[in-house]
């Protein structure tokens, strides 16, 4: 049991609220468990982080709480809507930008989110004026008649944050936002996160970034082989590593990372191996 | 159906901001048609081949360039392409009925084959074809090849979204090379072997093309009519069953 308890911000209705999530998928021949009873509680208005090393089950799970992938067992509430019955209407309510930047190349920035404002229902007259405020949120003003082809990675990153929140939503998931972009690309978009929840939205935020996550989240959880390892608020995690293993100074969330799933640095380093020329 | 046709026009931008992907559908149905006239016309002269009902030979093979403008798939691969990149992932997450996301691209399909059968008949009738069945008929012609060009992207469309590999859907749309040979292809259905006779009754694109053919070269022959546009309606029928349900148990 996986429950992930709030920090003195529980409400009646958590914004995301997820019991014994389960996914097995069959690959050539063999089932996969890719999640394996996941719970989850993220309360209206707070910034969670979802963390894990790759092959963890953070995509997977992200993708379940956005009706993107079925559910094989279990059940998620996603902004009061039942992900497996009421898929529609937590799609009313919630923003996605996934992991690859999900855009059309051959669009404008402006085509773009007119369509999307179109499909979430707004009259052309409201998705045009919705466009425009959106251009100005992520400053893509300039760019909003170039075609998307050309635009930058962040660019694009912005660009997808944008068309996740046409529709004002009550909940917005953002999967890796900031994988591949150059620090002052990242900055910007955990300045957008921050005026975005500023704004009321609750932000589901997985990150293979751990100063992102101790950046911008109120609480958060890591998981790893399909489970949740550690849940909590940045601060607590650290504090309870350094009082479990008698630690002098306050470890760093890398080191709570490392604690939760059985990783060291040397067993890291190992992984990823730096070429140089 | 305002989902399906919002995102029908987002996709006939993108046909028309790719020229390079447009272009072939229309180029490699004339280079066919020059050829294919070029080696037979010799041997079924205008004026002494019954069949021909007093055109030339390009008449009789101007059908065959049609099916092939029309039977290309690229929507298909524009949408294996969204597939990788994730846009199909950002529409699915929209609140429109997921059928949308596929009628959005056969709408588009339609449009293009439209536009491109126009052009083709426009350059055959510019070298001297000419619509025996008249106004109606150069509609209807149209019509069905653009009918058949919206089922043969939907079955495109299945493929794509079954494997999601641009590789596989590519491979897919060979499969249609048998069926424009296991045709009256170069003669009537009569002329053939036996056993190319039985095979060409037996494919339906021989009922679309014998369709087409009778527009140009007789008056509205209706029961030749009929049987194509029947052939396009069952298979069209069978297509869009297919994607609706593939789309909606995506996972």
């Amino acid at each position: 049991m996986n429950e992930i308890t709030t920090n003195g911000r529980r409400s009646a209705t958590p914004a995301v609220r997820a019991e014994a999530l389960v996914k097995h998928y069959t690959s050539r021949g063999e089932t996969v468990e890719a999640v394996r009873g996941v719970d989850l509680r993220v309360e209206a208005g707070e910034v969670f982080g979802f963390l894990g090393p790759n092959g963890a089950g953070k995509s997977t799970t992200v993708r379940m709480l956005t009706t993107l992938l079925s559910i094989t067992s279990g059940t998620a509430i996603v902004a009061g809507a039942d992900v497996a019955t009421e898929a529609d209407e937590v799609r009313r309510r919630i923003g996605v930008a996934l992991q690859e930047a999900g855009l059309d190349p051959r669009q404008t920035g402006r085509e773009l989110l007119h369509l999307q404002a179109r499909l979430f229902g707004l009259s052309a007259h409201d998705a045009a004026e919705r466009t425009e405020a959106l251009l100005a949120l992520v400053e893509l003003e300039d760019a909003a008649d170039r075609s998307i082809k050309g635009y930058s990675g962040g660019m694009k990153r912005r660009l997808d944050l944008a068309t996740a929140l046409v529709h004002a939503p009550e909940v917005l998931f953002l999967d890796e936002p900031t994988t591949g972009l150059d620090p002052a690309s990242r900055l910007t978009i955990w300045d957008e996160v921050r005026r975005i929840n500023e704004r009321g939205t609750t932000v589901f935020l997985t990150t293979q970034y751990l100063e992102e996550a101790d950046q911008l989240c109120d609480r958060l959880a890591i998981i790893d082989d399909g489970r949740i390892v550690r849940e909590g608020t940045p601060a607590g995690l650290k504090a309870e590593l350094r009082e479990r293993l008698g630690l002098a100074s306050d470890p760093t969330l890398d080191d709570v990372f490392l604690d939760a799933t059985g990783r060291t640095r040397d067993r890291v380093a190992g992984d990823v191996q730096e070429v140089s020329a | 159906m305002t989902d399906a046709l919002l995102l029908g026009r987002r996709a006939l931008r993108e046909g028309l901001r790719t020229p390079d992907a447009m272009l072939p559908t229309l180029f490699i149905p004339l280079f066919f048609l020059v050829v294919n006239v070029g080696q037979a016309a010799k041997i079924f002269p205008g004026k002494t081949t019954d069949f021909l009902h007093g055109q030339g030979y390009g008449a009789f093979q101007l059908p065959s360039s049609l099916l092939l403008a029309a039977s290309f798939g690229t929507a298909a691969l524009f949408l294996v392409e969204e597939i990788e990149g994730g846009y199909f992932d950002k529409l699915r997450a929209t609140p429109i009925p997921r059928s949308a996301i596929v009628l959005g691209r056969l709408v588009a399909e339609a449009a293009k084959g439209v536009l491109i059968a126009t052009a083709l008949v426009v350059v055959g009738l510019i070298f001297g074809i000419s619509i025996a069945s008249g106004v109606l008929g150069f509609v209807l012609l149209i019509a069905l090849t653009a009918s058949w060009a919206v089922v043969f992207a939907g079955f495109m469309q299945l493929i794509a979204l079954k494997t999601r590999s641009a590789a596989a859907t590519n491979s897919g749309s060979l499969i249609f090379f048998p069926l424009l040979f296991l045709t009256p292809n170069f003669v009537p259905r009569h002329l053939l072997t036996r056993p190319m006779e039985v095979a060409a009754s037996f494919n339906p694109v021989t009922y679309v093309m014998e369709g087409m053919r009778s527009l140009i070269l007789q008056d509205l022959v209706w029961s030749a009519i009929l049987k194509g546009f029947a052939v396009v309606a069952v298979a069209g029928a069978l297509m869009l069953f297919l994607n609706v349900r593939m789309i909606n148990r995506y996972d």
